[in-house]
C-alpha cells in the first residue's frame, strides 16, 4: 500500500510536468497567419483525398485476439516459475514439470497450428 | 485518516467516473479509451488491496492487451453509420430502456451479494496457512486447481482456432 | 512513503531527480546517435557548435521550444495534445522501478538540533515486490499514446503508423515475456533487488547436488540463460521501435509514422518517451542478465573500505578549509566532516556509476545496431516475432526449466 503512494505521486509529476511543458512553449514561439494550405491535413503535398479513417486489414485485429489468448497462457507461467525452486526443494520437481509440460503442450500444438493455417501471413 | 484509505476512495471514485464516462460518450473510441484508464485505475485499486500479482496481470492482460485491441478495432472502423443506427431508432430506444432495467438489477444484486461477503470476509482473512504472495497463490493454482489450470489452455486453444476461424469469414459489412 | 517529513522528501526529491535525469539523458542520447552514426559511416556529425559538438544539443533545444505551435485541422485536439503527455508515464514509472544502485542505510544522525532515525533509502523511485510483472505491465501501456497520436491526427499515414506499431509491439511482447521466463525460474522472484543479491560473487551453481565454483567468471545471468538474453534484446529492440524494427516510422512508405502531424516540442515529446523505453530496457538488461549495479570480484564492504579510506584521507583538509569561511565555519566544518552516512551514500554511488555504465553500453548497442542492420520488410517482421523468436523462447524455457530441475534435484 506505502509503495502505491510514489507511484501515483510520479505519476501526477509526469503528467504535470508534461502539460505545464506544452503550455509554457505555447507561449513564446512565432505566431504566423495560418492558409488553407498549411491547416490541411499532411498527404505529401496533394489536395487530401479520402479521410483520415480508412479501412485496415482484419490482421491487425487477428495479431492482437491471438496476442491476448497467448498473453494470458505465457502469464500463466508467472507464478509457476517463481514457484518452482520451491516445489524442487520439497520433492515436487517432477509432478510441477509435468503438470506445466501439458500446459506447454497445448501451447505448442496452438502455436504449431496458428503457423500451419496461415493465420499469421502478411503478404 | 490513513493514506491508503485515502487512495482507496479517491481510485475507486476515478473507476466509477471513468466507467460511467464509458457508458455516457458516444464516440466508441473514446469510451474504449476511458475503459482503458478505468482498467488501469482498477489494477491500481488491487495494489492498494495488496493484491500485488493480480494487479499486475490486470496491467499487462486487461490494460495492456484486451483494451489495445479494442481501441485498435474501433479505429479500424469509420463508425459513422453504426454510431447513427445506435443513437436513433425504436430498436434502439428498447435496447436502452432495458439496459437500464438491466444496469439496475446488477447493482441491486451486487449490492445484495457483497452484503453477504462482507460476513464472510471476516472469516476468510485470516484462515491458517493460505499466504497471501505470489508463491502461496502459484501453490494452490498447480496443486489444488491443476484440472481447471490445463483445461483453461485447452479452452484459450479452442478460442484461437474460432478467432481465425471468424476471419476468414467472407462477406459481411468489413470483411 | 516515509514515517517523517524528511523521509517523505527525500524520496520525492530522489523520484524527481530519477525522472530529470531520465529526460537529460535524451538531449545526451541524441547526440551520441549523431555523432555514433557519423562515427559508424565515416563522417563528421555534428562537430562545429561548442567542443565535440555538444552544444548542439542546447541550440536543438532552443530550436524545439521556439517552434510555432500549429495543429491540422480536423484533428481531435484534446487526444492530439495528451498523446506526448502519455507516452511519457510508461518510461518514467518503468524506469522508476528498476534499482539503479544499492540502497542506502542511513545510521540515526542529528541536524538543526533535531535528532533523525535510522533510514533506508532505496536507490530507485519505489520499490516493488512484484518488480517485472509492474514494469512489463507499464510497458505494455505503451501503444495507448500512439494509438493516441494516430488516431486523433485524422491523418491516414499516421493512423497506419499508429497501427503497425501497436501490432508489431504486441507480437514482440510474446517473446519478450516468455524469454524472462527463462529468467524467472533461475532467480524464483520477481524482485530486482532479489535477483541483483543472486547474482553477486563468483559463478557458483549446484551440480546433481554439489555446488560447483569458477572463480574466474562473475556469477552472472548471461552465463545461465545466453539464448533468453539474446531473444530478449531483439524483442527490446522491436518493443522500442528502433532499427531494424522501425517500421511504424519508415520514412519510404509512411512520411514519419504516428507522430507525422507533430512538430516543435510536442514530437520532442515522444522522442523522450522513445529513448525513456530505451533506457529501462537497458536497465533492465543490465539487472536481469549482466548483475545489475554488481561490480565483478568487488564486494559491497570492499567499496565501502575504500570510500571510509578516501573519506578519512581529505577529511583534515577539507574541515580545516571549512573553518577558515567566516560565521559559519564550525557548522560548515561539521557538515563536511566524514561520517559512516557519507561512507555508505558514497558506497552507493560507486556502484551506481558501475550500474550506470551497463546502460550506457546497453544504450550504444541500441545506436549501434540501428547504423549497422538495415530494415525489415513488414511481413519478415512478423514472421520473426511469431515463427522464430516466439519458439525459441518457449524451447529456451523448457530447456531451462529442464536443467534446472536436473541440476537442483537432489538425487541421492
Amino acid at each position: 500500500m506505502n509503495s502505491l503512494a510514489p507511484i501515483i505521486a510520479l505519476t501526477i509529476f509526469v503528467v504535470l510536468f508534461g502539460t505545464a511543458l506544452l503550455f509554457l512553449v505555447s507561449l513564446v514561439g512565432p505566431k504566423p497567419k495560418n492558409s488553407d494550405a498549411k491547416n490541411s491535413t499532411y498527404e505529401c503535398g496533394i489536395d487530401v483525398q479520402t479521410t483520415g479513417h480508412s479501412k485496415i486489414s482484419v490482421r491487425y485485429y487477428l495479431t492482437a485476439i491471438l496476442f491476448i489468448l497467448f498473453d494470458i497462457e505465457i502469464i500463466f507461467m508467472y507464478p509457476w516459475a517463481i514457484a518452482y525452486g520451491d516445489f524442487i526443494k520439497e520433492g515436487q520437481g517432477l509432478y510441477m514439470l509435468g503438470a506445466m509440460g501439458v500446459f506447454l503442450l497445448i501451447f505448442i500444438i496452438g502455436l504449431v497450428w496458428e503457423i500451419k493455417s496461415k493465420a499469421l501471413e502478411w503478404d | 485518516m490513513d493514506i491508503s484509505v485515502l487512495l482507496f476512495y479517491g481510485l475507486s471514485f476515478i473507476v466509477l467516473c471513468f466507467a460511467l464516462a464509458v457508458v455516457v460518450s458516444n464516440n466508441p473510441v473514446y469510451s474504449a479509451f476511458y475503459l482503458a484508464i478505468t482498467m488501469v485505475s482498477l489494477a491500481f485499486v488491487y495494489f492498494i488491496l495488496q493484491a500485488y500479482f493480480i494487479a499486475g496481470v490486470q496491467l499487462i492482460v486487461y490494460a495492456g492487451a484486451v483494451m489495445v485491441l479494442f481501441v485498435m478495432v474501433l479505429m479500424m472502423f469509420d463508425l459513422k453509420k453504426e454510431k447513427d443506427s445506435f443513437s436513433k431508432g425504436r430498436m434502439s430506444n428498447f435496447l436502452k430502456v432495458s439496459s437500464v432495467g438491466w444496469l439496475w438489477g446488477l447493482i441491486a444484486g451486487a449490492i445484495y451479494m457483497s452484503s453477504d461477503l462482507l460476513s464472510m470476509g471476516a472469516t476468510l482473512h485470516n484462515k491458517d496457512g493460505v499466504g497471501t504472495t505470489t508463491k502461496d497463490l502459484a501453490k494452490l493454482l498447480y496443486t489444488d486447481y491443476i484440472f481447471a489450470f490445463e483445461l483453461l489452455g485447452l479452452l484459450l486453444l479452442l478460442i484461437a482456432v474460432g478467432a481465425v476461424a471468424v476471419s476468414r469469414i467472407k462477406g459481411g459489412t468489413h470483411a | 512513503m516515509g514515517s517523517d517529513l524528511f523521509e517523505i522528501s527525500v524520496n520525492l526529491i530522489k523520484m524527481i531527480i530519477i525522472f530529470v535525469m531520465m529526460v537529460q539523458l535524451v538531449p545526451l542520447l541524441v547526440w551520441v546517435e549523431r555523432r555514433g552514426s557519423a562515427f559508424i559511416q565515416n563522417r563528421l556529425g555534428p562537430n562545429r557548435i561548442g567542443p565535440l559538438g555538444l552544444t548542439q544539443l542546447l541550440a536543438d533545444a532552443v530550436k524545439f521550444i521556439f517552434k510555432e505551435e500549429f495543429i491540422p485541422e480536423k484533428t481531435k485536439k484534446f487526444i492530439f495534445y495528451a498523446a506526448p503527455v502519455v507516452s511519457l508515464i510508461p518510461a518514467a514509472l518503468a524506469f522508476g522501478a528498476i534499482p539503479l544502485s544499492m540502497p542506502i542505510n542511513i545510521e540515526a544522525f542529528t541536524m538543526f538540533g533535531e535528532s533523525y532515525g535510522p533510514y533506508r533509502f532505496a536507490f530507485q523511485s519505489f520499490e516493488l515486490g512484484i518488480g517485472i510483472v509492474f514494469v512489463l505491465g507499464i510497458s505494455s501501456l505503451g501503444p495507448y499514446a500512439m494509438l493516441m497520436a494516430g488516431w486523433a491526427s485524422n491523418n491516414k499515414y499516421s493512423l497506419l503508423g499508429a497501427l503497425r506499431a501497436c501490432a508489431q509491439s504486441i507480437s514482440y511482447e510474446l517473446a519478450l515475456g516468455l524469454s524472462i521466463v527463462g529468467v524467472l525460474l533461475l532467480y524464483g522472484t520477481f524482485d530486482f533487488s532479489e535477483m541483483i543479491a543472486a547474482q553477486q560473487g563468483p559463478l557458483n551453481f549446484m551440480w546433481f547436488g554439489k555446488e560447483v565454483t569458477l572463480g574466474f567468471l562473475p556469477n552472472w545471468g548471461i552465463f545461465y540463460q545466453p539464448l533468453g538474453a539474446i531473444i530478449f534484446l531483439t524483442a527490446v529492440f522491436a518493443e522500442t521501435n528502433r532499427t531494424p524494427f522501425d517500421l511504424p516510422e519508415a520514412e519510404a512508405e509512411l512520411v514519419a509514422g504516428y507522430h507525422t502531424e507533430y512538430s516543435g516540442l510536442k514530437m520532442n515529446m515522444f522522442y523522450i518517451g522513445e529513448y525513456g523505453h530505451m533506457m529501462a530496457a537497458s536497465a533492465l538488461m543490465a539487472v536481469f542478465y549482466f548483475g545489475g549495479y554488481d561490480i565483478p570480484f568487488v564486494t559491497a564492504e570492499d567499496v565501502n573500505a575504500g570510500v571510509t579510506w578516501f573519506g578519512q584521507a581529505i577529511d583534515p583538509l577539507l574541515t580545516t578549509v571549512a573553518s577558515w569561511a567566516p560565521f559559519v565555519g564550525d557548522s560548515l566544518a561539521e557538515a563536511l566532516g566524514f561520517s559512516a552516512n557519507k561512507a555508505a551514500i558514497g558506497t552507493a554511488f560507486v556502484f551506481h556509476i558501475a550500474m550506470f555504465a551497463k546502460i550506457l553500453f546497453f544504450l550504444w548497442v541500441f545506436v549501434w545496431v540501428r547504423w549497422t542492420i538495415p530494415r525489415f520488410r513488414y511481413d519478415q517482421l512478423m514472421d520473426l516475432g511469431w515463427k522464430t523468436m516466439l519458439p525459441w523462447a518457449l524451447f529456451n524455457t523448457i530447456i531451462t526449466a529442464i536443467v534446472i530441475f536436473i541440476m537442483r534435484t537432489n538425487w541421492s
